[in-house]
């Protein structure tokens, strides 16, 4: 089977538009995301960050009662003394995840009551109504540290990465890569935060969703790596033809492998999404925006960026003014 | 078949073999594991007998097949997982003298909280910094057997780094003590400790069990002929307890035993009773003569619950051979209590197999009532073994006071030391309200043993050489430098109570691990299997090849994981999916490449020598910069991020073997054994 011809599309004419769209829609994306609860405007806050890194104890149920509301349960936790609990509904019809973040000591205790307390509201003639699905409970300093590790060892992956492919190839390709990086992370996150506020998927920021992210960078650099080792490979082969021709000949070039790799793995992954239940499947979701928005931020984040970084060194160290049209 | 080609052979079938390998012991764990799950589903039919001999039986290959598998992690399986903190700034304010205690200390203490409380530095070294910068002096708050700046700081760092081995002592005893199965306590830096429990029930146990203060206690040992009748009373007050009959309490007439409990035992065992007692008729001094080797095993059972599990010993002193008997045997034989010598030093001991059902009966109350008010059987805490070198198979039983004699809470410290011999040996001090009636209790007891109690188990039972005055004592034995070690931390349990905290806990439910197990399982096998075909449909043979590779590559991996001691967790799993990613990558790089190349009409042998020299460069550098970004999360990274960057780096190296070395001499397997063209999925050309 062949399905891809040899093709010579333009990928690099329009490419300034598409930079400035991606950063832009990054930008906006995070600030959107992050921004704070407007109560005025019945603006809730969208991000909602796990209790891996506020602290605090989440309990999961299951309800046998399909039908129980959440409703229900907040008015049963209320009565039981558990009124600041938050209560979402997530996985099957009845089953519930129940967060507390304002327990001070004896987190450990409050799952167990909870599941103790909601039984005895709910159960008819003695049988078990509610069970225990899973609990954690992470202490403050836990939380603070987990996101500390979190973001030191992200950071210093990062700072290899670059340096990395600036000594493999050049400079500007570690930085238009950790660029694209950078990207393809905050689209994943912004779409992971809206799919999880729309309360399609659970995809709260947890400790294990962060593993999502880290795929998500090993696969786009890998992505990024193929079309800059066909560029350095090209430019050998074809002397003196302008920077911005040899990146997209080395985009055609790649583009079979470009999308026979990139449908393989989306495919798999689709199948998680659908088939990988509660646990997989959130994570396997953020895998396949991240996979193909960082497919996309190859061609036209990092190429992009490229070309534009190099033609404005370029012009600055021959201190031309004239602007070519590549 | 050339030597070359040899070579090409052994790269393929020696990685697989080592896979197999490595991979042995975690699929007899699963074998081994489910025939016993067999067997226990069973014993309601079958009684526990069988699987007690099975797990006789298969204990060595059971245990050897567990330590090297692959773990799950608790996201994939169920069960509960808890971080312990040790309190190190409680520990160093209930060391200081309370009269001592001014605004100073109590500043630097809170300033102490405020500066540790989000990071895991030392706490110790960061309150010696605020301590010193305020100019203040250790000796003028902490008692000290020396007082000097040096020896009290030493005295502070011990405890501190001693009180999280204490706190893992006290709990391994504990959650031995209870059975809680197939439990892992590991150290985590200075002062954490991280607890995993297959089954999230436990927690509730585990929290109480944490919140316990070790009780740790001095008592008098009595072993002598007359726990030989305490321990066949305890098996008639068991019987009794069994058949629901109220205790029938052994007298001093132990010639009637076997009818008095035979009689008891008629209510449920009618048959089994009436044969007993015309047994005892027959045949007064073996009842259980002319049966067979199991039937007879079976009634010694039935007659002697608690007593049959038991090994005696008796020695007229130290020097002399100490005589074996068995306490069924003895009654067999018809000796009774009474004509075992009087004094002499007894030991007995239990098998470690039997060790549960031992303490299981001893908890029941009936049977407890039955043994004499003033004593008290209990079992060492740590198991010996028969021979050296083998894993401890026996643990030993003593009598003791029920009364204790002094509590821990007087020692001062306890630290290992060597004599002058050089032998191994424990000091410890007492405060001076210890120091007096440990110098009155010693005393009385010159030549008799003292056993060392923590939490209803005997950790050592030294004989009192003479009299201690001064509340400081030497314990010696016969024991190793690490007995040595675990004995001062159990007796510093009475001294210091560093509060342990649960500062992280994460339980999955069995339902929820099922499910997800079986789900990521299946999920995980379709998407595989898809990529598996994908390739085999659009690079034809050539995807063939690559699917061996990539099958291998998952293999490797694996084996790879399961040869580190690795845990197999979802970010685990994310990892395993990128590098198979790669792994795909790479051979539809070196595919398209060899494509380009017959397209040019090379031939084969041209094309796949190019093909993988011109792919070569990208996959290198992708694979590279992955690793090189895996390191970091591995050094820095926290469990989580941990799992998933080591997955990925033996992923992403082995994918560099597989998918480029392997493949290639597959193809050139192909070449030597004569074809000139292979259908890569190319098209046909004319």
């Amino acid at each position: 089977m062949d399905l891809i011809k040899k093709t010579n599309i333009d990928f690099v004419t329009n490419r300034n538009f598409f930079l400035r769209l991606s950063i832009l829609a990054s930008v906006i994306g995070m600030l959107v995301v992050l921004a704070p609860e407007i109560p005025g405007l019945g603006i809730p806050r969208l991000i909602e960050p796990g209790i891996d890194f506020t602290g605090g104890t989440q309990t999961t149920v299951s309800f046998a009662n399909t039908a129980t509301s959440a409703e229900q349960v907040r008015g049963a936790l209320a009565k039981a003394g558990y009124s600041s609990a938050e209560i979402k509904s997530f996985g099957k019809d009845g089953d519930f995840l129940i967060r507390i973040n304002d327990v001070q000591d004896e987190a450990s205790k409050v799952s167990a009551d909870l599941v103790t307390k909601l039984n005895t509201a709910f159960s008819k003639n003695g049988e078990k109504a509610v069970i225990l699905l899973g609990a954690d409970n992470v202490g403050a300093k836990v939380s603070a540290e987990l996101a500390a590790d979190a973001a030191i060892s992200l950071i210093i992956a990062t700072i290899i990465i670059l340096l990395y492919v600036a000594f493999r190839f050049e400079f500007v390709y570690g930085l238009s890569a950790v660029i694209a990086l950078a990207h393809d992370v905050t689209v994943a996150f912004v779409i992971s935060v809206l799919v999880n506020k729309l309360g399609i998927l659970n995809l709260e920021l947890s400790i294990n969703s962060l593993a999502a992210y880290l795929t998500i960078l090993g696969y786009s650099i890998n992505d990024k790596v193929v079309v800059f080792d066909r560029i350095r490979e090209n430019r050998e082969r074809h002397r003196g033809m302008p920077l911005a021709e040899l990146v997209n000949l080395s985009l055609n070039e790649t583009l079979s492998r470009t999308l026979i790799t990139g449908v393989s793995v989306l495919g798999a992954l689709l199948v998680m999404v659908f088939l990988g239940g509660d646990v997989l499947e959130g994570f396997a979701f953020t895998m396949f925006v991240g996979i193909v928005v960082g497919t996309y931020s190859s061609i036209y984040v990092a190429s992009s960026f490229l070309i534009w970084y190099t033609e404005r060194v370029k012009h600055k160290s021959v201190g031309s003014v004239v602007h070519t049209e590549a | 078949m050339s030597s070359k080609n040899l070579g090409k052979w052994l790269l393929i079938v020696l990685p697989l073999a080592a896979a197999g390998l490595l991979l042995w012991p975690t699929i007899n764990y699963s074998l081994l594991s489910s025939e016993r799950a067999e067997l226990e589903a069973d014993t309601s039919r079958t009684g526990r007998e069988a699987l007690v001999r099975w797990d006789v039986d298969n204990k060595e290959a059971y245990e050897s097949a567990r330590a090297g598998r692959m773990k799950l992690g608790l996201d994939l399986r169920g069960g509960a997982y808890l971080t312990l903190e040790v309190d190190v700034l409680k520990l160093i304010e209930s060391s200081a003298d309370a009269e001592s205690i001014d605004d100073d200390f109590r500043a630097i203490i809170e300033e102490t909280r405020k500066a540790t409380a989000n990071s895991d530095v030392d706490v110790l070294t960061v309150f010696l910094e605020k301590f010193r910068a305020r100019g203040k002096q250790l000796i003028n708050y902490f008692p000290a057997a020396e007082l000097t700046e040096q020896a009290v700081e030493e005295k502070l760092r011990r405890d501190a780094s001693g009180s999280v081995d204490q706190a893992m002592e006290v709990l391994s005893q504990r959650i031995n003590k209870y059975g809680v199965s197939e439990v892992s306590i590991q150290k985590q830096g200075s002062r954490r400790l991280v607890i995993e429990l297959p089954d999230e029930k436990d927690t509730v146990q585990m929290r109480e069990l944490l919140q316990q203060t070790a009780r740790l206690e001095f008592k008098r040992v009595l072993m002598d002929r007359s726990l030989v009748r305490a321990f066949y009373a305890i098996d008639g007050a068991y019987k009794a307890y069994k058949s629901g009959v109220a205790p029938v309490v052994d007298t001093a007439k132990p010639a009637t035993d076997t009818a008095t409990t035979a009689a008891a035992d008629t209510t449920k065992k009618a048959d089994t009773a009436k044969t007993a007692a015309a047994d005892t008729g027959k045949n007064a001094k073996d009842p259980y003569k002319g049966l067979s080797d199991d039937e007879k095993g079976r009634r010694i059972k039935a007659d002697f619950p608690f007593s049959y599990m038991l090994f005696g010993s008796v020695a007229a002193n130290e020097q002399s051979q100490p005589q074996q008997f068995d306490l069924v045997g003895l009654k067999i034989n018809g000796v009774t209590p009474d004509q075992l010598p009087e004094k002499g030093l007894y030991q007995f001991r239990i098998p470690a197999q039997s060790l549960q059902e031992f303490l299981k009966i001893l908890a029941i109350p009936q049977v407890r009532a039955a043994i004499p008010a003033e004593l008290d059987v209990l079992v060492s805490a740590n198991g010996n073994a028969t021979k050296p070198g083998v894993q401890p198979d026996y643990y030993d039983v003593y009598g003791v006071a029920r009364e204790a004699d002094l509590m821990g809470d007087v020692i001062e410290d306890a630290y290992p030391s060597f004599d002058n011999s050089n032998q191994p040996v424990v000091m410890m001090n007492m405060n001076t309200e210890g120091s007096d009636q440990w110098a009155r209790i010693t005393g009385a007891n010159i030549g008799n043993r003292i056993a060392v109690v923590m939490d209803d188990r005997v950790w050592s039972a030294p004989t009192v050489q003479g009299k201690i005055p001064n509340g400081s004592s030497q314990i010696s034995g016969s024991f190793r430098t690490e007995d040595a070690m675990r004995l001062a931390v159990v007796l510093k349990a009475g001294a210091l109570k560093a509060p342990v905290q649960i500062i992280e806990e994460r339980v999955v439910g069995p339902s929820l691990g099922e499910d997800s197990i079986r789900r990521g399982l299946t999920s995980t096998g379709i998407s595989f299997a898809l990529i598996i075909l994908f390739m085999m449909a659009y690079y034809a043979v050539g995807g063939a090849i690559a699917d061996v590779a990539l099958l291998m590559n998952i293999l490797l991996t694996v084996a790879g994981l399961a040869a580190f001691g690795g845990t197999l967790t979802l970010p685990g799993i994310a990892g395993l999916i990128l590098s198979t990613a790669m792994a795909v990558d790479a051979n539809i790089l070196i595919f398209e490449r060899m494509r380009e190349e017959i397209y040019a009409g090379k031939s084969l042998k041209t094309a796949v020598d190019q093909g993988f020299a011109r792919a070569w460069s990208a996959i290198l550098d992708s694979n590279l910069t992955n690793i090189a970004g895996a390191v970091p999360l591995i050094i820095w990274g926290s469990g989580p991020i941990k799992g998933f960057a080591i997955t990925l780096l033996v992923g992403a190296i082995i994918t560099l073997f597989t998918a480029v070395v392997v493949t290639r001499a597959i193809f050139q397997l192909l070449i030597a054994s004569g074809a000139t063209t292979l259908n890569i999925g190319q098209k046909r050309t004319a």
